[in-house]
């Protein structure tokens, strides 16, 4: 597997028309870290994410992942979407290898990589033939993220994937990333708006102030790994490193 | 993969049954004799019979569906063509929008004159009738199923690294399929409208001009018996561009 980098955000400056999205965000994400980005709606996290994905050009600054200047998509990273974005004429198995089919990997290796991204997310079997019309939220967001692992990406980059699924779903797959993510060493960017998720699943977390978005607070969380034990969840530090950014978050609404 | 047909619902019953009652009313204001422009089923089947036996239907629909086919297909081609064109590329769409637009609400029978000044008093105006009456519908439901594709899976294409032929052949294309579908079935409507039309205005080949013939003659069992041709070439047609849209949208 290949080794896991870093990414400098460095005084990224981005506009909507005469509208200050992002003012001089710099951020550094340590290679194997997971790290979310939280703030409140309109603070730019998700702007900021595609910037770093190579979806938007950013006004001025840079991003740098690995060694590569980001200048468009590349492929260190793969992406989730909130909406999960799956190709609704296509069946499990060909959504998962769609990733690496565009980044023209030969179908040999796709199929056996989607294989074992398909076993990773805990589809394998019955799924494959499905579409996802038939697949609940959750199973759709699972597809999604065997896409993302099918190019072997050094870095996931992550979009609010759990937004839209219900709370037991939502804990099940975040404990279902932090294995994947344990197992294979990401480096991983987080956009959430869910202050639990960005505590429980982090190494640390960004708050970003809105209008124009900037970096407020970045907080450590120094809670044990593996976290997928349950106790994490009920223990008083998880609560207070909780409250914390409820805290910082209240002041800036 | 495997493809499992429709259920089977009770709906199929229930069309044969309206069918039923619709022939059996016929039938039955027919024979009440109210009207000579209103003949009895019974006859007027007797009367198609008749035409296919003499080999009038043939002759006039062989020449009809000749000319459907040609521009219903050229109609096809180069309306899925442009729809995509118009809606992958703005400028095309600015270019073209007006005259679609207008072309789509003028009554298009008004044209046909000028078909006849352009291609003479020939078949080849028939063909370019029905072009005329196909194509604008589905430029329209191409142009509007390629900008209906969701924006996140364009973002989801690139961000995998999709340059533009990729996008349109794997994102756009197969996003708008069901809506080029749509357009060709009503196309399809539409052409068979546009061949009647085309034909009974040139008055001198097919199915259009046999209902000239007989509506100015009065021979009314043969002008019904033209009159359900004619709807069953556009069932026909329609139902054949139906099947091959289950065939290609399968995920729907």
């Amino acid at each position: 597997m290949e080794q896991a980098v870093g990414i400098a955000v460095e005084g990224v400056h981005k506009e909507f028309g005469s509208v200050k999205a992002l003012a001089d965000v710099s951020i550094a994400v340590r290679a194997g870290e997971f790290l979310s980005i939280i703030g409140p709606s309109g603070c730019g996290k998700t702007t900021l994410l595609k910037i770093i994905a190579g979806l938007l050009p950013a006004e001025s600054g840079r991003v740098v992942v690995g060694a590569r200047t980001v200048k468009g998509p590349g492929p260190e990273c793969s992406m989730v979407f909130q909406d999960f974005a799956l190709l609704p004429w296509a069946t499990v198995k060909q959504n998962v290898e769609f990733g690496a089919r565009l980044r023209g990997i030969p179908a040999l290796e796709r199929a056996e990589r989607a294989q074992r991204a398909i076993a990773k997310v805990g589809l394998a079997g019955t799924f494959e033939g499905a579409y996802p019309a038939q697949l609940s939220g959750g199973m759709q967001q699972r597809v999604g993220l065997a896409r993302a692992l099918a190019v072997n990406p050094q870095v996931l980059l992550m979009d609010e994937p759990f937004a839209s699924i219900d709370e037991q779903t939502r804990r099940v797959l975040q404990d279902d990333l932090l294995g994947v993510w344990s197992d294979e060493r990401k480096t991983v960017v987080l956009v959430t708006h869910s202050m639990e998720e960005a505590v429980y699943l982090s190494d640390r977390v960004v708050v970003l102030s809105p209008r124009p978005g900037k970096v407020h607070r970045v907080l450590d969380v120094p809670l044990p790994r593996p976290r997928q034990s349950g106790e994490v969840r009920a223990s008083a530090a998880f609560a207070r490193l909780v409250d914390d950014v409820w805290q910082i978050l209240r002041k800036l609404q | 993969m495997t493809f499992e047909p429709a259920p089977q619902s009770g709906l199929g019953k229930v069309e044969a049954l309206a069918l039923v009652a619709l022939l059996a009313t016929w039938e039955i204001v027919g024979r009440a004799d109210i009207s000579m422009f209103l003949p009895p089923v019974s006859q007027v089947a007797g009367a198609w019979w008749g035409l296919v036996a003499d080999g009038t239907l043939f002759g006039a629909g062989a020449s009809s569906l000749a000319a459907l086919l040609k521009g219903y297909f050229l109609a096809a081609l180069l309306g899925v063509v442009l729809g995509l064109g118009m809606g992958r590329f703005s400028a095309v769409r600015y270019f073209f929008d007006s005259w679609v637009n207008a072309m789509m609400s003028a009554p298009l029978s008004a044209l046909v004159p000028v078909l006849i000044a352009l291609f003479g008093i020939r078949g080849t105006v028939v063909t370019a009738t029905v072009f005329l009456f196909a194509f604008f519908v589905i430029v329209v439901n191409t142009l509007t199923g390629v900008r209906g594709t969701e924006r996140s899976l364009v973002e989801m294409a690139r961000s995998f690294g999709a340059g533009e032929a990729e996008l349109f052949l794997r994102v756009y294309l197969p996003s708008a399929l069901p809506a080029v579908m749509l357009g060709l079935r009503l196309g399809a409507v539409q052409a068979v409208k546009g061949m009647v039309v085309g034909e009974m205005l040139i008055s001198l080949v097919g199915l259009g001009e046999r209902l000239v013939y007989y509506g100015n003659t009065f021979l009314i069992h043969e002008l019904y018996a033209v009159i359900l041709s004619v709807l069953i070439v556009a069932i026909v047609g329609s139902q054949l561009v139906q099947w091959s849209e289950r065939v290609l949208v399968r995920w729907k």
